[in-house]
């Protein structure tokens, strides 16, 4: 473990970066790692923490032009002054997406593609391939397409293909918001594991509680810019809908030839939040798109007799956002937009300061936000579904979110949101848990955390930190 | 070289489909070399593009590549159509024939290449071109980020749709509301793609990209089906030339 007398293997002293001209987006950090040493770096979004990650890695003033300020020196070389390949071989970097930083077209050559840059001989090669597909239990997936891999999946292929490289530095940025609960504890274990072995790990994480059980683990919190104080109290939801339910009968769908959605079979009412749960490939996303009406399948959806319409938030807001300004963006397409509930909108949401903003310049969340004002904009008669709306998001933000899932509840809409977020779901009304298409438990949220089977069925683990909320219990 | 067949993305799902075709233990230097020359005969008589075609065709019917090659000039039809119209009307039925007859064999040419290929074959065989291994590397992976483009697409289309602010073009009337609509898909696509590009940028660097003392691990070598291919279409090439 890290001492006073272990070498440094990087310093921060006064690193700050802005990367415009004038904006600052990391204030002033100081860091110092030593082998061994596990790091957990936290704070709101908007802190740094991503632009810290890339200091520490050197890409940050490599690949960007912004306005550095201190200093960062990995070893006893300022990265500034050392190439990016000399940087990358002394500190291993393990991006958010997973997704962005596949670089080939099976898993072992992007194994391969780190250890080839290292200019190794062809049998050290084939060896450290081997070991790291069996470290890392990726020996049955050798030959897959990387972007064909479950998220969980492709997160231990980056952390393998960073770790056969062997750096005595790991920096992971954001390594768990993709992640079940079951995959974000088993790499959790992974990281306890090589710390053990005197390899540092520096990891910047919204989802903290996964990581605060580990002994000696150190924290640099980071400073926000502060949340908009627009959003601390959330107006009443006008109500809208009249009540529904919503009935799903036999709901069956086949993706390549494979039952994706097996037969489902429930009912939910207007006026509830629920949470849908289960591990990547359960078929939560396909659900969501077969209630928003975006998915053929075969069975019967209605909504009192009616069709059911839903407005869809996707996971990636960017995929709905292409307006010159956040006002445009809303009202776009309406013939005769109702601006009552535009102007409720707004402030709810936290988005009247930047209704002249264009959209793709503002915050993950703020993205977020808009993309939900968009399709809340349209009014759909039933309520909306959101895919995945946690992802990234600090704890600021889910609170919002919430209380928005709440009032539109409140208002008689029904909410249906996919989480990995556990924590998130036990604030749900009712708790669904998918498996291989098929419900296998729907209740309260307060007793479904409580079913060990269905858990256990699942695949997935609920953290000790995982309660259902005062009055649910 | 024997590498895993790649499923999922552009080359990979073309090449799933023709998993089983002799091309894939053909190395990517000889079926990149035998596209070209089959590209650059397209100039010849058409007589002899009509001999060419049928000896290409029954080439792709031994590779078990007919059925990849029928869905890329399917994805054609409408440009073929309208090319061997305009050409019949404003010039004859024989430039017609020809030019339909050019685009055909151009468009089929590649299909060996694209269908058989990974993209880290394909890198191989540019980097025995000499192309540095920066292009070389990311030609291949604009390759094989193809798929995923045209997956990315989709979802976009699927995205706006779930907002309402995207439906299908239903009559020329419609026309006007189309083009609005396309922006509504281009914006997300290029953001999504320049993202993409971004990310997969500093993953390489990320990774040693730069570094001076690179040892590829893959390496390519001929077999005798190779020497029968280079063989069989040096044969070809001296026919047509003499052929009067």
């Amino acid at each position: 473990m890290g001492g006073a007398e272990s070498p440094i293997l990087v310093r921060a002293e006064a690193v700050a970066y802005g990367y415009g001209p004038s904006a600052q987006h990391l204030r002033p950090i100081d860091l110092t790692v030593r082998p061994g040493e596990f790091w957990l770096i936290s704070g709101p979004s908007g802190c740094g923490k991503s632009t810290l990650a890339r200091c520490l890695t050197g890409l940050i003033p490599h690949l960007y032009r912004g306005r550095m300020a201190g200093r960062v020196a990995v070893g006893d070389t300022d990265t500034d002054h050392t190439p990016l390949w000399q940087l990358a071989e002394r500190v291993g970097f393990v991006f958010q997406n997973p997704t962005g930083q596949m670089l080939c077209a099976t898993v072992e050559d992007e194994l391969l593609f780190g250890l080839e840059t290292l200019g190794l001989d062809r049998p050290e090669m084939a060896r450290r391939v081997e070991a790291a597909l069996r470290q890392f239990d990726l020996a049955r997936l050798r030959h897959r397409v990387p972007q064909t891999l479950s998220g969980g999946e492709q997160q231990k292929l980056a952390l393998a293909a960073i770790m056969a490289r062997r750096p005595p530095l790991l920096v992971l940025d954001e390594p768990l918001s993709m992640l079940d609960s079951t995959a974000a504890l088993e790499l959790v274990m992974h990281l306890q594991a090589l710390t053990g072995a005197g390899i540092a790990v520096v990891v910047f994480e919204h989802r903290a509680e996964y990581l605060k059980s580990i002994p000696e683990l150190q924290v640099l919190s980071l400073v926000g810019n502060g949340h908009p104080s627009d959003i601390e109290s959330l107006p009443r939801v006008p109500s809208q809908t009249n009540p529904f339910v919503l009935q799903v009968r036999d709901l069956g769908v086949h993706l390549g030839g494979r039952p994706v959605l097996d037969r489902l079979t429930f009912s939910a009412r207007s006026g509830e939040v629920v949470a849908i749960v289960g591990r990547n490939g359960s078929g939560k996303t396909t659900l969501m798109r077969s209630l928003a009406g975006l998915q053929a399948y075969d069975g019967y959806v209605s909504a009192s007799g009616e069709k059911p319409d839903f407005g869809l938030v996707y996971q990636n807001a960017e995929l709905q956002l292409f307006n010159a300004s956040v006002r445009a963006e809303i009202l776009y397409r309406l013939q005769e937009p109702d601006m009552t509930w535009y102007d409720w909108l707004m402030p709810a949401l936290g988005l009247k300061t930047y209704e002249q903003t264009p959209p793709l310049l503002l915050s993950e969340g703020e993205k977020k936000r808009v993309a939900l004002a968009t399709v809340l904009m349209r009014r759909p008669r039933h309520g909306v579904l959101l895919d995945e709306p946690s992802l990234g998001q600090d704890a600021a933000h889910k609170d919002l979110l919430l209380r928005l899932a709440r009032g539109l509840a409140g208002a008689g809409q029904l909410v249906v949101m996919t989480t990995h977020d556990l924590a998130l779901a036990a604030h749900a009304d009712r708790l669904m848990v998918l498996h291989e298409g098929r419900i296998i438990a729907d209740g309260p949220a307060a007793s479904v955390l409580l079913d060990r089977r269905a858990w256990k069925v699942a695949g997935l683990a609920v953290p000790p930190w995982v309660r259902a909320p005062e009055g649910q219990a | 070289m024997r590498l895993g067949m790649a499923r999922g993305s552009a080359t990979g799902r073309l090449a799933a489909l023709a998993v089983d075709s002799p091309l894939r233990r053909v190395d990517p230097r000889v079926k990149l070399g035998l596209s070209l020359a089959l590209s650059l005969a397209v100039m010849l008589p058409v007589e002899k593009l009509l001999v060419l075609l049928l000896i290409y065709a029954a080439f792709l019917a031994w590779a078990g590549l007919l059925p990849v090659a029928g869905r890329l000039l399917w994805r054609l039809k409408w440009v073929l159509v309208i090319l061997f119209v305009v050409d019949w009307v404003l010039v004859s039925p024989a430039l017609a024939v020809l030019v339909s007859l050019r685009i055909l064999l151009l468009s089929a040419s590649f299909a060996i290449v694209f269908a058989t290929t990974t993209p880290t074959e394909f890198r191989l065989a540019l980097e025995w071109l000499r192309l540095p291994y920066r292009y070389a590397f990311s030609i291949g992976v604009a390759v094989q980020s193809l798929g995923l483009i045209e997956q990315e697409w989709r979802t976009i289309i699927e995205a706006q749709r779930a907002r309402g602010a995207w439906a299908p073009p239903k009559g020329w009337r419609k026309l006007l509301e189309s083009a609005r609509d396309a922006v509504a898909l281009a914006v997300p696509a290029v953001v999504m793609t320049t993202h993409r590009a971004w990310s997969m940028t500093e993953a390489a660097y990320a990774r040693g990209f730069d570094a001076p003392g690179r040892q590829s691990y893959r390496q390519l070598r001929m077999g005798w089906l190779d020497w029968i291919l280079l063989g069989a279409a040096g044969l070809l090439v001296a026919v047509l030339i003499l052929w009067r």
